[in-house]
């Protein structure tokens, strides 16, 4: 029988998973990496590490889930998180660390070019915002402050480029995944020369562009050998995990959105046509050609509400986090829609969509003397929620959503995934693949093979049922109090400003 | 309790007890200068405050104590008081003998009753401890109290008891210890500064119960918590790690492959490349002639 292996290499973790060809799950693991945090603002990530991880997993797989039931590996699609920068010498050895996408060290050269025109140009032509976390900045910082390591790279590559690179021998990078470096003209599909010569870098020194569905070439000797995997197994680039999350999600189409809330959050549509906004508070990322995902992303999600629990929650055993944070939900949900006046603007770690202020902080507003402890969970659960409502509106002022498909660890909980039908007065589904970054891979895999026609095709085969209902009068209590975060959100920006430029004095 | 004072050569109580150097508690009434210089010395050396506030230097940083709490000086560590002054109130302190070795392992000698690994695991976590000071040590005083009684009263089987609460001491501040520098909440955090201590010591022959003691977990819990959060057991994981190093290593050409092995804590070079062979496929020395320069 034939099978599809996908290979997530997310933000914390290496995610695989086999699937059937009819999109049944066989067999999944995971292997985690850190992320070091060597100075304030430092995301980093070790490349060998993450590649170690990567073969340990598969291999583990394979020889325990796939092999023994004699399955023939027809495919290997890859997806990766985005914005990652690893700097590799003219041997292929990396020149230090990978540089992950919440790094912020590039913030002085973001927020010049943001307010520059060629920052809002570029925006449009590249699709990606200009933000610390794009490629396109962090090569322009290394330029800047490293200048030994600028003159010795020999390509600036993203992990999964230097992974697939370090399995095959070629030097690759899909439409998709390039799109999110800040550097790719996404009408074109081209690297974009103004961006190039921002970063101070000629076309050369980024890998070769390909189609999502492109194969960079066989899997070394060594590693179908030691993998024992056959040499007709393909591998193929896929895309980022944010575009096979939204393609894995099924919103394919007119009128559906989806919302994922892991650490951190998006909301995204797919379209045939690039989102304009007048003030820049989207990206539009390539699917594949003429097919775009657009939407907004949010730094605090899951994350933020871990914080709380970890804070106040009751721990009963050492690092019991998901128990504890059970409990806080159960609490929560005694407590009255809109939490009795009480309000939390969620920006621990700064915000991006839709307000994109790096400054942004986080605040319990509306409080009084009837307010008790179950109050701040449910108000934290709300605020977190409120902001990607606010991603959302925003989005609907360029595209009508009907229905929404939810996903993610943190959205997915039953008493979070309710309070967004409410929330939005719109339909949710669950989707039905646990992990839509992956489904979505195995749909860029069958695609490939033939199964399907089109990735659209293969999209439209994802059934949306409406799980949860919205209850009217919970929306019209939560979008009154929506009004209040939304213009608190607003109103602090001076103040945001105030307590940052502080914190840099003492 | 009243003050005391026993030592080493002096107090005939300690005769059978080579190992307890100094043992006393006093009360400080007033302060006088140079009473607490900065010294350092061969032997562990514990302050406990029975009360009063103590301003201390410990390895040059300062600290201050509350009532309840305790230092540890290590070996050669350099221990004061803030302008070398002791300040006003109550004190307990204890001088035991003990061995270093080269690696700066800390050995408690033959009066005590942990096995060697335990010894181990303690002293590595004393070492590793960069704040050597407990917080709010719970019912310490009864500790030493009862030291003290059975160092006077020499009832049947004081030397036992005496020897066998020593390492209880030891074994109460190795576990706050951890409890005190990890949250017991955020695991992601606790097992970055785990991965972090590793890296630094890969040479190392780690075993599952060192890195659990250092996280403040059983060996059960800790595999739990480990597999759950990395998707490998911690010896699965440290090997990863061990093989990352080495890759980063043979990509520089002037190391040897039996260095790269041992630094990276495999025993032997033929246990470095079969390991690394099984998981990547090639040998080490075949993995080092991939990366060629390229020609531009």
């Amino acid at each position: 029988m034939e099978c599809i292996i996908t290979i997530e290499l997310g933000t914390n973790a290496v995610r695989i998973f086999a699937f059937e060809m009819n999109g049944n799950i066989i067999a999944s693991m995971k292997g985690s990496y850190p992320t070091f945090h060597t100075k304030p603002d430092y995301s980093e990530q070790d490349p060998e590490q993450m590649f170690i991880t990567m073969l340990y997993v598969l291999k583990n797989l394979l020889t325990e889930k796939i092999h023994p039931k004699k399955y023939n590996v027809a495919i290997i699609c890859f997806s990766a998180s985005m914005h990652s920068v690893l700097a590799i010498d003219d041997r292929g050895v990396p020149l230090g660390n990978a540089i992950t996408w919440s790094d912020n060290r590039g913030k002085v050269e973001a927020l010049e070019l943001k307010n520059s025109s060629l920052g809002t140009r570029l925006h449009d032509i590249t699709g990606t915002p200009i933000h610390p976390m794009s490629p396109l900045i962090k090569i322009a910082w290394i330029k800047n402050h490293d200048r030994s390591r600028f003159e010795d790279t020999y390509k600036f590559l993203s992990i999964k480029s230097y992974i697939i690179q370090q399995l095959t021998g070629e030097y690759a990078i899909d439409y998709s995944l390039a799109s999110a470096t800040g550097l790719l003209n996404i009408q074109t599909i081209k690297w974009e020369s103004e961006a190039l010569a921002y970063a101070g870098i000629t076309v050369d020194k980024l890998p070769e562009l390909a189609p999502i569905f492109h194969s960079p070439g066989k899997l070394r000797k060594e590693y179908q050998k030691s993998l024992g995997l056959s040499p007709s197994t393909k591998i193929i680039l896929g895309s980022s995990d944010g575009c096979m999350a939204a393609l894995g999600a099924g919103v394919w189409g007119e009128g559906k959105a989806t919302i994922t809330v892991e650490d951190s959050g998006a909301v995204r549509v797919i379209s045939k046509e690039v989102l304009r906004d007048d003030r820049h508070r989207f990206f539009n990322y390539i699917l594949s050609e003429n097919c775009f995902v657009s939407g907004g992303p949010t730094n605090n999600g899951g994350l933020v509400f871990e914080w709380f629990a970890r804070q106040f929650g009751d721990f009963k055993n050492p690092y019991e986090v998901e128990s504890t944070i059970e409990n806080l939900i159960r609490e929560a949900s005694n407590v009255a829609v809109g939490s009795d006046g009480l309000l939390f603007l969620p920006y621990l770690l700064g915000e991006r969509a839709p307000i994109w202020n790096a400054n942004a902080r986080g605040s319990y507003f509306g409080l009084n003397i009837n307010h008790e402890r179950q109050h701040f969970i449910r108000a934290s659960i709300e605020g977190i929620l409120y902001e990607i409502y606010s991603i959302g509106k925003t989005l609907e002022e360029h595209r009508s959503i009907k229905r929404l498909s939810v996903n993610g660890s943190f959205a997915s909980i039953p008493f979070c995934t309710q309070m967004i039908a409410d929330i939005f007065n719109k339909p949710v589904t669950i989707s039905k693949n646990a992990d839509s970054t992956s489904f979505g891979s195995f749909l860029v895999g069958a695609t490939d093979i033939g199964k399907y026609k089109s990735l659209e095709e293969a999209a439209q085969t994802i059934e949306l049922t409406d799980t949860f209902k919205p209850n009217q009068s919970n929306h019209q209590i939560y979008y009154r109090y929506f009004e209040i975060f939304e213009r608190l959100s607003a109103n602090l920006a001076n103040e945001f400003e105030a307590i940052a430029s502080l914190q840099q004095k003492h | 309790m009243n003050q005391f004072i026993f030592q080493q050569g002096q107090a005939k109580e300690l005769h059978v007890f080579p190992h307890i150097l100094e043992f006393a508690l006093k009360k400080i009434n007033n302060t006088q200068l140079n009473s607490l210089n900065p010294t350092a010395a061969e032997c562990v050396r514990m302050y406990f405050v029975h009360d009063g506030k103590f301003e201390w230097i410990i390895n040059g940083n300062k600290f201050n104590l509350y009532p309840g709490d305790l230092a540890i000086v290590l070996p050669g560590q350099i221990f004061g008081g803030e302008n070398g002054i002791l300040n006003i109130g109550t004190l307990i302190w204890l001088n035991l003998k003990v061995e270093s070795t080269e690696s700066g392992r800390i050995l408690l000698g033959s009066w005590s009753d942990l096995s060697e690994s335990e010894s181990i695991t303690i002293s590595k976590i004393l070492l590793f401890n960069s704040a050597p000071i407990l917080i709010k040590l719970r019912d310490r005083t009864t500790l030493f109290q009862n030291i003290k009684n059975e160092l006077t009263s020499q009832e049947i089987g004081y030397t036992t008891r005496i020897n066998h609460l020593l390492d209880e001491l030891f074994i109460t501040i190795a576990r706050q210890i951890t409890r005190q520098n990890n949250s017991q909440r955020d695991f992601p955090q606790t097992f970055l500064k785990l991965e972090q201590t590793l890296r630094q010591n890969l040479a190392h022959q780690w075993t599952v119960e060192e890195m659990a003691a250092l996280t403040g977990l059983g060996a059960t819990a800790f595999n739990e918590k480990v597999k759950n959060y990395t998707g490998f057991s911690p010896l699965n994981y440290l090997i990863n790690i061990r093989i990352s190093e080495a890759i980063k290593l043979l990509d520089r050409p002037e190391e040897n492959v039996t260095g790269i092995a041992l630094t990276t804590g495999f025993y032997s070079s033929q246990h470095f490349s079969t390991t690394f062979k099984k998981l990547t496929g090639y040998t080490p020395s075949e993995f080092r002639k991939r990366n060629l320069p390229r020609k531009q």
